[in-house]
């Protein structure tokens, strides 16, 4: 066994208990001189060591109460009651101004130690004394404490005679109490006992190296954020460069320019937040918005309003941000990603947030393929340990073909829908004059951290709950 | 996404030998997601370009395709007629120009197939219709109505028993009292004409946009039907037309033509349409190298017919299809009919060379140092509450920006600045142990002619003994290690913070943020207790 350091506080406590006292409290506070709470901090610290034993009783005594002394001087009501029957007051009606608030309780005692016989008749209740009135067990005990004092402090004396007496007489209220105490005594365990004090290694100034300490937390970056860096630095090397662009876009870029019609449900208020009184300036070169709005007139068959186009809105997606710079540069190959927040106007569940993060690629070139597409996903899934993975046709209105990726959700134990995809539509590309097939993809980032981290409820990530970023762990 | 109810055992009836397996494999393969499954009924989402996907005769006719019981394009054989006519007064060019339709007859109808005509009709008028504005459509019993028709308007104060009332509406009382009226009449505007079909009786068959009369009810009683679509253009009437024509004949009906006259109008084609594609645009695009036999198989699977001609592929779409815009829509129909779990995805080497963007670096360091100075990061939404934003911290609102219409009261307006967000995270971990430490960087938006976006640090230090000293030894140390510069802090005053523990932050004499310890009173309002301090600057816009 390694050699223990103790607390002056601990040898004083162990000394008083070696070799094998048990003591309580205020016995050891006399022995050892120490104050009660030292003493107590003492037998914790040795509890918690495994060096002392405390064993908890509880100790019941009983006292007379008002009533119980009054018994003690007048005798039991039942025994009044008789007493009185034998003075010829046999009614109810003369008994109950005699006997007062006890009178009930005369009558049922009586009654149950068949003293009594009660008649009936026309006028009155009568009373009549049985043969057998003898000294109860309640009475015995009562008087025999007739020398006693009244004082709350003077206990009664527990035997085996008593105890039925005193039983009986608790039913009563305020006859006898009762108060407990609970006692607490302390002995050595073995390991306690084995201590011996003379050795000097408990106290040669070495401190308490298996004693606890107070509890202190790493500051972290925050778990999305460590998804998010991640994500980034796959696309990196996947040979993608990263864009940024403005929360606030005007509906142009986050719906024009992506074929999405004015008149299309998405647009509506109910799923994207419109700023309140704020329209864009400028909003593309005039050959831009000419060749959007045409497309739009020629393919969707309605009105194009430009009002509608400049009003800002809080981008839905990234691709705003990619399509903007895609017309900006012409690139004929390139690998671009954007990451940030995205807005839909949602009722807030465990399920959907009004503003969470978006990943969003493309890949430009003349060979860029559905296949080359696939790839890219599967690349980036494996990447982040997702191997299960399918893909499915969908819709999306800038997008033809269009794919979306499933992956399979271990812990639930089903495929849920990841990452959306496609190759931009000639609608979109060709009046912004991008002649280069553009592969797109894109997808909410909190999804793939719920994943990671094993949440099922996506607001814990703005919550800034410490309790959680105090203890989710850092490498996954 | 719209969402479509459907049984396995009037599917398995549509599409002909399949196995319910069959059934559940090929729907995603359609681009349709099994929202949820219990027994024989699936509720099914579907994209809302397929307006034929929203009832089960139509999702039969892909599955058909894909499970190859029946491939190629779907024609319609519509009985040319003459016992059936619209004409159209020239009156109604002004509020709804256009109307046209179809006779569909001995169908079987049961409560289930009424039940999917609904779900059609909602999504048409949903979808394309754009909630009954563009086009709209009326489904009748065809014998409750004695032709020809006439297509006209009429004054508000038009009576006529309306469906689902027993007794004679006006129009205004129709568009005041009644569900459809109340969303829907906005339509109209305030023109005092309305557009109204009546036969040849002078009895009200329609209302468009609004409600059917109640006379022409369709029940399972009900054989022969009259359908009638009215818009403010033709094309997008006929789609819509196309789309429930389609439908009806894949329910078992017989078609017969409506021939409409007046006032531009003109009876509807409905007839296929032709398109040209090249193989090469389409191995390229999807990264194969398919001959033109198997494209044209495809393509039949796809319920589209196509034929080679010369070095192109000319396909005939039906004209319920009118979500294929170009030759590219095509391709994706290629990509459906063979199947795309038959495409193997693979990984070509990148031509560019990856790199961050020079924000997320500094950014990311910035983090670093943040964390290595004992603070956790936080993230808070940018849309906020003017409760946080603005009441509880007394800070100037006069520059708000609002959002329209939010659903979440927690999430009506645009910070324009991270403390509040960050004091807000403090009061929301009372219980936890102090020291708490926070900070965070983000995004800000301030209301200039239009919008501006900032980024910011923001920390917070709460603990029984937080003090001025304390946060601006670790300011100074940031401004230090990002900008390699020192920074003064200049006496000020601000709502926030405490009178006299509040100081500007300035570097090279320009202020760049704000610094002090919380006020009483802030604390109060968030219904905290320890001391804190904090600090915001600016780091790029």
């Amino acid at each position: 066994m390694l050699s223990q350091v103790f607390h002056d506080i601990e040898k004083k406590i162990i000394h008083s208990l070696q070799p094998d006292q048990i003591l309580t409290i205020s016995e050891i506070e006399k022995k050892t001189g120490l104050q009660s709470d030292q003493v107590r901090r003492g037998i914790e610290w040795l509890k918690l060591k495994n060096f002392a034993h405390v064993k908890e009783s509880t100790d019941i005594h009983y006292h007379f109460g008002e009533k119980g002394y009054e018994a003690i001087e007048n005798g039991l009501p039942e025994r009044r009651l008789v007493n009185e029957i034998e003075k010829g007051n046999t009614t109810f009606d003369k008994l109950k101004p005699i006997l007062g608030l006890d009178f009930n309780a005369a009558i049922a005692y009586a009654k149950k130690n068949n003293w009594i016989s009660i008649t009936k008749n026309e006028k009155s209740t009568e009373l009549s004394l049985n043969k057998d009135h003898q000294e109860s067990l309640e009475e015995k005990f009562l008087l025999s404490h007739k020398t006693l004092e009244k004082n709350k402090t003077n206990e009664i004396k527990v035997s085996e005679d008593s105890l039925f007496a005193i039983v009986s007489l608790k039913k009563r209220p305020d006859f006898i109490v009762d108060s407990s105490l609970i006692i607490k005594k302390i002995s050595l365990t073995v390991e306690g006992k084995k201590i011996n004090l003379g050795d000097l290694s408990h106290s040669s100034g070495a401190i308490d190296v298996e004693s606890k300490v107070p509890e202190v937390f790493v500051a972290r970056t925050h778990p999305l954020k460590d998804t998010i860096d991640e994500i980034r630095e796959i696309f990196v090397t996947l040979g993608f460069s990263e864009i940024n662009g403005n929360v606030t876009q005007s509906s142009f870029w986050n719906f024009d320019a992506l074929f999405t019609p004015q008149d299309h449900p998405a647009r509506e208020l109910q799923d994207t937040f419109y700023l309140d009184g704020i329209s864009a300036k400028k909003i593309a070169t005039p050959e831009q918005i000419r060749k959007v709005s045409e497309s739009h007139k020629k393919n969707w068959r309605y009105y194009w309003d430009i009002h509608e186009a400049r009003k800002m809105v809080l981008r839905t997606h990234t691709t705003c941000v990619t399509i903007k710079h895609l017309a900006e540069n012409k690139l004929d190959e390139a690998r671009i990603f954007s990451l940030g927040r995205v807005f839909r106007n949602e009722k807030v569940s465990y399920k959907h947030l009004v503003e969470f993060h978006q990943i969003e690629g493309v890949v430009v070139g003349k060979d860029a393929n559905l296949r080359n597409l696939m790839g890219i996903q599967r690349e980036f899934y494996k990447r982040i340990g997702i191997t299960k993975i399918k893909f499915w046709p969908t819709f999306f209105p800038y997008t033809e073909p269009s794919l979306q990726t499933m992956v399979y959700n271990e812990r639930l134990g089903k495929w849920v829908e990841l990452f959306g995809m496609g190759i931009f539509r000639p609608e979109v590309t060709k009046p912004l004059g991008i002649t280069k097939p553009v592969l797109a993809w894109g997808g909410g980032i909190e999804r793939i951290a719920m994943l990671k981290y094993g949440l099922d409820d996506v607001r814990e990530f703005y919550n800034n709950n410490l309790s959680w970023l105090r203890s989710a762990r850092k490498c996954q | 996404m719209p969402v479509v109810e459907l049984s396995y055992i009037r599917l398995q009836k549509l599409v002909g030998k399949v196995t319910k397996k069959q059934i559940s494999d090929s729907l995603p393969f359609l681009g349709l997601d099994i929202e949820s499954e219990n027994k024989d009924l699936i509720r099914i989402e579907y994209s809302p370009n397929r307006p034929d996907y929203s009832t089960d005769f139509g999702i039969a006719l892909g599955l058909q395709g894909l499970l190859r019981t029946k491939t190629g394009s779907i024609k319609l054989n519509i009985k040319k007629s003459k016992k059936y006519a619209i004409s159209v007064k020239s009156e109604v060019s002004k509020v709804r120009p256009f109307v046209t339709g179809i006779v569909a007859k001995n169908g079987k109808i049961d409560d289930k197939t009424i039940k999917q005509f609904m779900t059609l009709q909602e999504d048409l008028h949903f979808g394309i219709g754009r909630k009954r504005k563009k086009s709209s459509i009326g489904i009748h019993d065809l014998d409750k109505i004695t032709f020809p028709l006439i297509y006209k308007t009429a004054n508000r104060n038009f009576k006529f028993i309306p469906l689902n009332s027993k007794k004679e509406l006006s129009i205004s009382e129709i568009l005041k009292n009644t569900d459809v009226g109340k969303d829907y009449g906005s339509i109209l505007g305030n023109s005092l004409q309305v557009p109204l079909i009546l036969d040849a009786k002078q009895n009200t068959v329609s209302f468009p946009p609004i409600i059917n009369a109640a006379v022409t009810i369709v029940t399972t009683k009900t054989k022969n039907l009259f359908v009638e679509v009215t818009g403010i253009n033709k094309e997008d009437a006929e789609d819509m037309l196309s789309v429930v024509a389609t439908i009806l004949q894949s329910a078992g009906f017989t078609l017969e033509s409506v021939q409409i006259s007046g006032a531009k109008n003109s009876s509807p084609k409905l007839e296929q349409k032709k398109m040209s594609v090249s193989p090469f645009l389409i191995n390229q695009t999807l990264g194969l190298n398919l001959n033109n036999s198997k494209i044209i198989s495809s393509l039949k699977k796809s319920r589209l017919d196509a034929s080679t001609k010369g070095k192109n592929i000319i396909c005939t779409i039906p004209a319920y299809r009118f979500d294929i815009f170009g030759p590219m829509d095509l391709v994706e129909e290629v990509a459906l009919g063979y199947g795309i779990q038959n495409l193997e995805p693979i990984l070509s080497p990148s031509q560019t060379l990856g790199q961050k963007h020079p924000n997320s670096i500094s950014l990311q360091s910035l983090s670093s140092i943040m964390t290595g100075l004992g603070y956790m990061e936080a993230l808070n939404s940018s849309l906020t509450s003017k409760r946080i934003l603005y009441d509880n911290t007394k800070r100037d609102s006069s520059k708000i920006i609002s959002v329209l219409d939010s659903k979440s009261l927690e999430h009506t307006i645009l910070r324009d600045s991270l403390l509040p967000g960050l004091i807000d995270s403090l009061a929301k971990n009372i219980h936890e142990s102090y020291p708490q430490k926070l900070f965070e960087i983000g995004t800000i938006f301030n209301k200039t002619s239009s919008v501006t976006e900032e980024t910011h640090l923001c920390a917070v230090s709460s603990h029984k003994n937080a003090n001025f000293s304390e946060i601006k030894s670790i300011l100074q140390s940031v401004i230090q290690s990002i900008f390699g510069k020192t920074c003064e802090t200049k006496t000020t005053t601000h709502t926030t913070f405490e009178k006299g523990h509040v100081a500007n932050i300035t570097v090279n004499g320009k202020i760049i943020g704000i610094i002090g310890e919380i006020s009483e009173s802030t604390k109060e309002n968030f219904k905290l207790r320890e001391s804190i301090v904090s600090f915001e600057v600016k780091l790029h816009s």
